[in-house]
């Protein structure tokens, strides 16, 4: 196997393909592309989160009875936080020191960024149970002057549809998640062993 | 500018290195454009802090192994691809396709192996020494004595088959 890699390398080291300019180009084509790299659907996710929170907050008077205004602070403090730890765990996963680390720490440092993203994820998914009920009454109110925790009917086929929605959903996010974790650990033993 | 003319020269004598590795780690040819990139411009970033303490080529495969174990399958990326075509598809012209299969059989069985091994195994077909194999891998020597060891019992096993 050896000899066969050696012939092998010899060829590849007699063919030289690069160019200066192609050197270059890749260098600033990947600048470009770290710049974009900061997740484009999280950081659209966190523009509309911040959008709503404005939105709730500078309407903040027209909740006006203690349980809407339970629900629109619920609301605010859910997008606030939840945008800020995705994106924290996104660029942790990113640092990873490749220059200075040999590949065992990067493997652990790589695994454990990635765990945490998981982590967040999972969050942002059981948070999402509690947007699902305070979000419609303060839309409600905000929108179209209704209280909504005084009408049944919108409730009935609200939470059922919500929750059917959810757990379908759910479905799906623990089957990727548990696929990424099974992931994670097999590295880790990889290391153990 | 003095700089730039250092990297480049640094990245051609040694271009083969990171065609070794994308080839180990991809599965197929539009991945190990995208990782081929991905290497070049980790490279780029970190040359200012390579210091000479260590030869070039073990800083190359350190930031390559690196790189590939971390890398982002998801990313789309454009502009130059096809001008990668070229790089990668390396011309190994030999007279007897023995060697050609041989080189294919090989690869097949080293993509069987898990990240850590396939970055060892490179290392030490690469003709690394296990001091070297340590130090870019974070795993003690005698540890590197073992997994190469292991490697090559599994990769045996696996020709028998």
């Amino acid at each position: 196997m050896k000899n066969t890699w050696g012939e092998m390398s010899t060829e590849i080291d007699k063919q030289k393909k690069l160019t200066d300019k192609l050197i270059m180009m890749m260098t600033k084509e990947k600048y470009n592309k770290t710049l974009r790299r900061i997740s484009i659907p999280e950081t659209i996710g966190t523009v509309i989160c911040y959008i709503t929170v404005l939105l709730i907050l500078f309407n903040f008077e027209k909740l006006d009875t203690w349980y809407l205004q339970l629900s629109g602070l619920l609301s605010v403090a859910i997008l606030i936080v939840l945008p800020i730890l995705s994106l924290r765990s996104i660029k942790k996963m990113n640092t990873v020191n490749i220059s200075k680390n040999n590949i065992k720490q990067t493997l652990i440092d790589f695994n454990k960024g990635k765990q945490q993203f998981k982590n967040v994820q999972k969050l942002g998914f059981y948070m999402s149970f509690i947007i699902l009920i305070v979000s419609l009454p303060v839309a409600g109110k905000l929108m179209r002057n209704k209280d909504l925790f005084l009408e049944d009917t919108i409730w009935m086929w609200y939470i059922p549809f919500g929750v059917i929605g959810l757990f379908l959903f759910a479905k799906w996010v623990f089957k990727y998640y548990m696929s990424s974790t099974s992931e994670a650990e097999n590295i880790l033993k990889e290391l153990d062993n | 500018m003095q700089h730039k003319k250092e990297f480049i020269t640094a990245i051609k004598e040694n271009e083969g290195i990171i065609f070794k590795v994308t080839s180990i780690y991809c599965a197929n040819k539009e991945d190990q454009k995208d990782l081929y990139q991905e290497i070049v411009y980790q490279l780029w970033k970190s040359f200012p802090s390579f210091r000479n303490n260590s030869k070039i080529s073990t800083w190359m495969y350190r930031i390559a192994l690196n790189t590939s174990i971390t890398h982002l399958k998801r990313e789309k990326r454009n502009g130059i691809k096809l001008e990668l075509d070229q790089i990668i598809e390396y011309k190994i012209d030999y007279k007897d396709t023995l060697i050609e299969d041989r080189i294919k059989l090989m690869y097949a069985h080293i993509k069987n192996l898990n990240t850590i091994e396939k970055g060892i195994i490179l290392l030490f077909l690469e003709g690394k020494s296990h001091n070297e194999i340590a130090n870019i891998t974070g795993f003690s020597t005698t540890n590197i004595g073992t997994k190469i060891s292991r490697i090559k019992e599994k990769l045996k096993s696996e020709i028998k088959k």
